[in-house]
């Protein structure tokens, strides 16, 4: 079966500033990714050359099959965008926005978008010119849901939202989502959303994709070890993988990836040392990789 | 003081471009001032000023947009004297740019005439000397007041409200000396009333601005229902809505308004309405220029390379302009037969509008990349190219021949933007030409 994306050793430069490096990644039907990184990390740029909006200055990236800077247009209508920044018009209302944008698909479904509209509480006739940053972004959400797209790309949608929009957005991505037929590539700092809705995860970290895989993986390969040793004063320890290790007389605390449980017993045998394995919550994976 | 001295240094040397131009400018009149007090005046030494007074403007070229966005700014709420220092700020730059001028054309009137001992030592001659002075530094203020506030205009409100201001500002500011000198009636004191009025005015509006923004109700923009019920014309043409190019009446709105005023200023001297129509016709072409940036939202949406999606922006461009295009060749008609101009200047003065209007709209499809040196220089080029073409058109009998022969060449000049602008999109970038970071480059 084709990818919904595939991109193989993908790098991108403005000028001297290398922000992406050696990206190979696939993206399937039913694939949920959250894209992790610092600011500045390459998430946008990312998802900019995975639509054809700026080219990749190393490697090659196809969506659907096809060079993502040369989509044709019935590729092109299988995908769904949420710009970091709206490209609204300002001199619109809603209704005649939600118009426009419609005029370029064959199959919109209105029926949804008007249901939506009614249930995020979205004022057809409100200019766009006066609505809040949140209303905006609510407003560019449904333009990328209604055409149902088969691939939907959400760059940071939820940054502006207010919790309850945020739950009923969530909400409506899960039920997109669970057919298995679309993927969802969505950038957050929220990382409890992409905890809950993400199962697979990408964390960017200096344009490289620090690691890939799925969410259950990510937990059980990063953990954080409390070490206890015997006497008054840990032995020098060779832990494989470690990220960071703080240590405190006879105990010592560390964070490894890529752990396993063969590890431990050797570590426990060569070190004289009591191990208890923690597993932590994505947000401090996240923080550990970036210390 | 210390926070008026920062602004200013940031309005001159705030960005690499503005940098640089100030040092070029300030070297050019550094130059000509020391070859003006040592040497008789010449053409060329004059050239070498106004080239330094033009890079010096153009290098503080960023103040009314920066100035606009920290006043509006919630900084300037909360920071102490914010607003009566980012008026000082304003001020000093007016006077840094207007100094020169004073200074060169009165070392230029020195160094044609006498030198600089000779008019020191009769009380009679340094007394008209010191008195052109002050007449020059406080048009070179008046004027140098007026480009500021067009350049606001210009690059703050994007709409017609802004369109119309901007095209009144260029024509007062342009016209208004122009009576006066005719009338010969400037004067230092008037200048000075002037300038009172208008700072004064000015001033005490921008610091008690919030307060009057407080109390004042609620009321909607001004022409905002006129854009509404113009811009009802949507359906069917969406790709030009996103582009903003599918309503073209408001910009033909906004040049009748100053082409009416015109008519009460300038009667129908050829030479004068041949000029705003080409700086009409260049600025209608100038809109163009947000065309890359928006052309992003339409990237997604349809069954278009990157070729084929400029071809169909370049149609709705010209589709946009060509109302505007028709409205000014309508009032040169008009006017051209009104004040019985021949049939050769009408031919001539036509062709002309087009090219105007061509060049700038091929050079704003051609800035893919925001605003670099390039596209600068090309922008300055592009607005005055109609004007040096207007001085031959314009004569009582134009020498047919060699209109032609540069009109040809602005065709072809046009022709090779066109295909500088299709090459660029053919790798278009919208990571680089994306509104906000066009804003954010011009605003640097």
């Amino acid at each position: 079966m084709t990818s919904t994306v595939a991109a193989a050793r993908l790098g991108k430069a403005f000028g001297a500033k290398q922000v992406l490096r050696d990206i190979s990644f696939e993206v399937s039907p039913g694939d949920v990714i959250g894209v992790l990184g610092k600011n500045g990390a390459g998430k946008t740029t990312l998802l900019e050359v995975m639509l054809g909006f700026t080219p990749p200055t190393s490697g090659g990236i196809q969506v659907f099959g096809h060079e993502s800077l040369n989509l044709p247009g019935d590729i092109k209508s299988r995908v769904g965008f949420v710009p970091q920044q709206d490209e609204l018009l300002d001199q619109l209302t809603v209704r005649d926005q939600l118009r426009v944008i419609a005029s370029f698909y064959p199959h919109w479904d209105s029926a949804l978008i008007d249901r939506l509209c009614t249930e995020w509480g979205v004022d057809l006739d409100a200019r766009i010119k006066g609505m809040s940053v949140g209303e905006r972004q609510k407003l560019s959400i449904l333009l990328a849901f209604g055409h149902q797209p088969a691939l939907l790309i959400l760059d940071e949608p939820v940054a502006s939202l207010d919790p309850i929009a945020r739950r009923q957005f969530l909400e409506q991505l899960l039920a997109i989502s669970t057919d298995g037929q679309r993927a969802i590539v969505f950038s957050s700092h929220i990382v409890s959303d992409i905890e809950r809705l993400a199962n697979r995860i990408w964390i960017l970290k200096e344009g490289r994709l620090d690691w890939q895989g799925d969410l259950d993986s990510l937990k059980e390969s990063i953990v954080r070890l409390h070490i206890r040793g015997s006497g008054a004063e840990l032995p020098q320890l060779s832990i494989p993988g470690v990220i960071n290790i703080r240590r405190d007389g006879a105990f010592a605390t560390a964070v490894v990836r890529d752990w396993a449980p063969e590890a431990q017993e050797a570590l426990e045998k060569s070190a004289s040392v009591q191990i208890e394995v923690e597993s932590l919550g994505l947000e401090e994976i996240f923080v550990e990789l970036h210390r | 003081m210390k926070a008026v001295a920062r602004l200013v240094w940031s309005y001159f040397m705030g960005s690499v471009l503005t940098r640089t131009l100030t040092i070029i400018g300030a070297v050019l009149l550094g130059a000509d001032l020391c070859i003006l007090a040592t040497q008789p005046e010449s053409g060329e030494m004059l050239w070498l000023g106004i080239f330094g007074l033009i890079a010096l403007f153009v290098g503080s070229s960023w103040m009314p947009l920066m100035f606009g966005r920290l006043a509006g700014s919630h900084a300037a709420r909360v920071m102490p004297g914010a607003r009566l220092k980012l008026l000082a700020s304003a001020l000093v730059t007016v006077l840094l740019v207007s100094v020169p001028v004073g200074l060169v054309v009165t070392a230029a009137f020195i160094s044609d005439r006498s030198s600089i001992p000779e008019v020191i030592q009769n009380p009679e001659a340094l007394q008209y000397v010191l008195n052109l002075a002050a007449i020059t530094l406080t048009s070179a203020m008046i004027f140098a007041g007026w480009m500021y506030v067009a350049l606001w205009m210009m690059t703050s409100k994007r709409n017609l409200q802004g369109l119309v201001g901007t095209l009144i500002v260029i024509l007062l500011f342009t016209l208004l000396p122009v009576r006066e000198i005719r009338a010969l009636n400037v004067s230092l004191t008037w200048n000075l009333q002037q300038l009172a009025v208008v700072w004064a005015v000015f001033g005490a509006g921008f610091l008690w601005w919030p307060e009057i923004k407080a109390r004042r109700p609620r009321a909607p923009e001004p022409f905002d229902g006129v854009t509404r019920a113009l811009s009802g014309r949507s359906t069917g043409r969406e790709f030009d809505v996103v582009l903003g190019t599918a309503n073209p009446w408001p910009g033909v709105l906004a040049s009748i308004l100053p082409l009416a005023l015109m008519v009460h200023f300038v009667g129908n001297a050829p030479g004068v309405w041949l000029s705003f129509l080409a700086i009409f016709s260049t600025v209608a072409g100038a809109a163009s220029g947000q065309v890359p940036g928006r052309s992003r939202a339409l990237w997604l949406r349809g069954n278009w390379t990157r070729a084929s999606l400029f071809s169909a922006v370049e149609r709705s461009v010209w589709r946009h302009n060509v109302h505007l295009l028709g409205a000014l060749t309508l009032a040169f008609l008009g006017v051209g037969i009104y004040g019985g101009y021949s049939v050769a200047l009408l031919a001539c003065g036509i062709p002309l509008l087009v090219l105007g209007s061509a060049l700038s709209t091929y050079l704003g499809l051609a800035a893919t990349k925001g605003l670099h040196w390039l596209e600068i220089l090309c922008a300055i080029a592009v607005m005055f190219a109609p004007m040096f073409l207007m001085k031959f058109v314009s004569k009582a009998n134009p020498d047919l021949l060699t209109v032609f022969a540069l009109e040809l060449g602005f065709f072809l000049l046009a022709a090779g933007l066109r295909q500088i602008a299709r090459r660029r999109w053919l790798d278009i970038d919208w990571v680089q030409c994306r509104p906000e970071r066009v804003m954010m480059i011009r605003g640097a």
